[in-house]
């Protein structure tokens, strides 16, 4: 592990990424509307990848790199059927809103 | 001189996927081509086929050894037992759309079904973080369409809530990745058994984030909120696949973590709060049983307590004790696989016998998927004549070896109250016609008949050879 390499200290990193990652959280468990929950379901994948790229870079490792692309493709795939799946659940409602959605009651 | 890329490549080795994504091509192209009323079985018979080639290409491996891919994914004992568990769980859930289901929908369910079990086989093998996100994305995204792919709202709802809650488990469990990718600079699984990262805070948290997305996937509690709801939402055939491949996958990925890749000077108080989550979902799991009314919510209370048993053979992390848990995780897809064929043999495109109140009395007009009912719900609770017997037996016998005895004491427990709630089922099926008037019961091809037929004889002739493979322990490299 080679610090030098980075311009601002890992924890600074480390505590951006985290940050990131918990709004993403707060937004899937406060915001009603889908789009944004998927959104925020986004917004955790990419803190994740944040850190990938931050020890790619720390452990000159390019696995790190290859992660983070791998991540940004399946995210893709998955906002595709997210949004399809949107589309079905809400094609008759007249508004968007997860609270809406409870027929199941776990 | 640069070496040709693709001397590193051994095609060979993933065989078995790729025969499963090359089916799962043929079958939406043959489903164009069909006519209208034989799509179903064109559907069932290519999938059918195409398992078991996967099936005989995987047996092939069992002897070898080493990795393929740079490391990416383990040959080995390991990998084909869970691989052959996986594709059982498909070749099972595929008959199942022989009865449920609409026609025009069949192709491209099963197409789906093939890529989902692609997932699940990745995991199988997966001995580097990116096979293991790659396979458990796959699996989860094809499950994310299949949920949905029923006409009634509930279908619909338990996709969307699948989706929401499953991908904020993925991004509890990338951010682990990072984390472990942080700790050891990379991504094998195999450096984290380097010394001197026992004490390392990225290992730790890492590894903890890891856990959560792992127990989130195995449905163990408090992470199994959405099991209930995404398997009564879900088509039958979907919710059998799921119940047993998502559980084998991710088995797999958990064993091949605790055994292989944790490094040696990891302390058990490292690991305790995997076996307490263990012990609750025993509980959870069996007290959630007695309060429901449909099959599919019950069976998948009932997954979340299987999944606490199946962890209680890990627990002293010890080869036996995997064995111990493979040979019932076998027990536990085949009696599932049992009860789901029987109540889609009762089942037309609703889904009829979903329901318990299809149950009652049901001797008296089925004898035969009566009786074969009652022997999966025996196997379930653990009763004997069954492989479900043994099975609690030897995870008892580990559970008490290795010094995990308040498991062994949950394990009791929960099976005495998972009792009830199987019995309550038994009872109503053999209790006298109450003169109203039931709906007409279909009748279930021929086929799914004798795969009844087959797993009942596969559940008792295992307690006669509890088959233990002995080169199972899984490694990474």
């Amino acid at each position: 592990m080679d610090l030098t390499v980075l311009p601002v200290a890992l924890g600074d990193y480390i505590g951006l990424s985290l940050v990131i990652f918990f709004i993403g959280v707060a937004g899937i468990a406060l915001r009603r509307n889908p789009l944004i929950v998927l959104m925020s379901i986004e917004l955790m994948w990419n803190a994740a990848n944040l850190l990938f790229i931050t020890f790619a870079r720390v452990y000159m490792n390019n696995a790190g790199h290859i992660f983070a692309f791998l991540v940004i493709t399946v995210a893709a795939a998955e906002a595709a059927i997210g949004l399809a799946i949107v589309v079905v659940v809400f094609r008759n409602a007249k508004n968007v809103d997860v609270d809406d959605v409870r027929i199941l009651r776990g | 001189m640069i070496a040709n890329p693709t001397t590193q490549v051994d095609w060979n080795g993933i065989a078995p996927i790729i025969t499963i994504a090359v089916t799962a091509l043929v079958v939406p192209f043959a489903d164009l081509f069909a006519r209208t009323h034989a799509k179903r079985w064109v559907a069932i018979l290519i999938g059918g086929l195409g398992t078991l080639l996967a099936a005989g290409l995987c047996a092939q491996q069992y002897g070898s050894t080493g990795t393929v891919f740079g490391g990416a994914f383990a040959l080995g004992g390991f990998t084909v037992v869970f691989e052959e568990i996986v594709l059982l769980a498909l070749f099972g859930s595929l008959l199942l759309f022989a009865t449920t289901m609409q026609e025009r929908r069949v192709g491209g369910s099963v197409a789906l079904m093939l890529w989902s079990a692609c997932g699940a086989l990745l995991m199988a093998g997966a001995s580097n973080l990116m096979t293991v996100f790659l396979g458990i994305e796959l699996l989860s995204l094809a499950l994310y369409c299949l949920c949905g792919m029923n006409d009634r709202p509930a279908s619909r709802e338990s996709a969307l809530k699948y989706l929401v809650l499953s991908s904020t488990a993925s991004g509890f469990m990338l951010l682990g990745m990072a984390l472990l990718f942080g700790a050891s600079g990379s991504v094998a699984l195999s450096s984290l058994t380097l010394g001197g990262l026992a004490t390392s805070s990225f290992l730790w948290s890492g590894s903890a984030l890891f856990f959560v997305g792992l127990a989130f996937k195995m449905s163990l509690a408090p992470f199994h909120a959405w099991s209930p709801d995404v398997y009564e939402g879900a088509p039958m055939p979907v919710t059998a696949f799921m119940s047993v491949a998502t559980k084998a996958a991710t088995l797999a990925v958990l064993a091949r973590f605790l055994y292989a890749a944790l490094p040696t000077g990891m302390s058990s108080a490292f690991l305790l709060p995997i076996w307490i989550l263990a012990g609750l979902s025993m509980l959870v799991g069996n007290l959630g049983m007695l309060a429901q009314t449909d099959l599919k919510r019950l069976l998948a209370y009932s997954g979340v307590a299987q999944a606490g048993y199946l962890l209680v053979a890990l627990a002293g992390t010890t080869a036996l004790g995997l064995r111990y848990a493979i040979y019932y995780l076998v027990a536990y897809a085949i009696m599932n696989l049992g009860a789901f064929s029987v109540a889609a043999a009762l089942s037309d495109e609703k889904e009829a016998g979903s329901a318990l109140s299809a149950y009652h009395a049901l001797a008296s007009r089925r004898p035969y998927l009566a009786a074969m009912m009652s022997l999966f719900l025996l196997a379930l609770a653990g009763l004997p004549p069954t492989a479900g017997f043994l099975g609690k037996i030897l995870l008892l016998s580990t559970g008490v070896a290795t010094g995990y005895w308040w498991l062994a004491v949950l394990l009791i427990l929960g099976t005495a109250i998972s009792l009830f709630a199987y019995a309550k089922i038994i009872r109503a099926m053999y209790a006298r016609p109450d003169g109203k008037a039931q709906p007409e019961l279909p009748v279930a091809p021929w086929p799914a008949m004798i795969s009844i037929a087959l797993y009942g004889i596969a559940l008792v002739v295992m307690t006669f050879y509890p088959l233990t493979p002995s080169n199972i322990v899984p490694f990474v490299r």
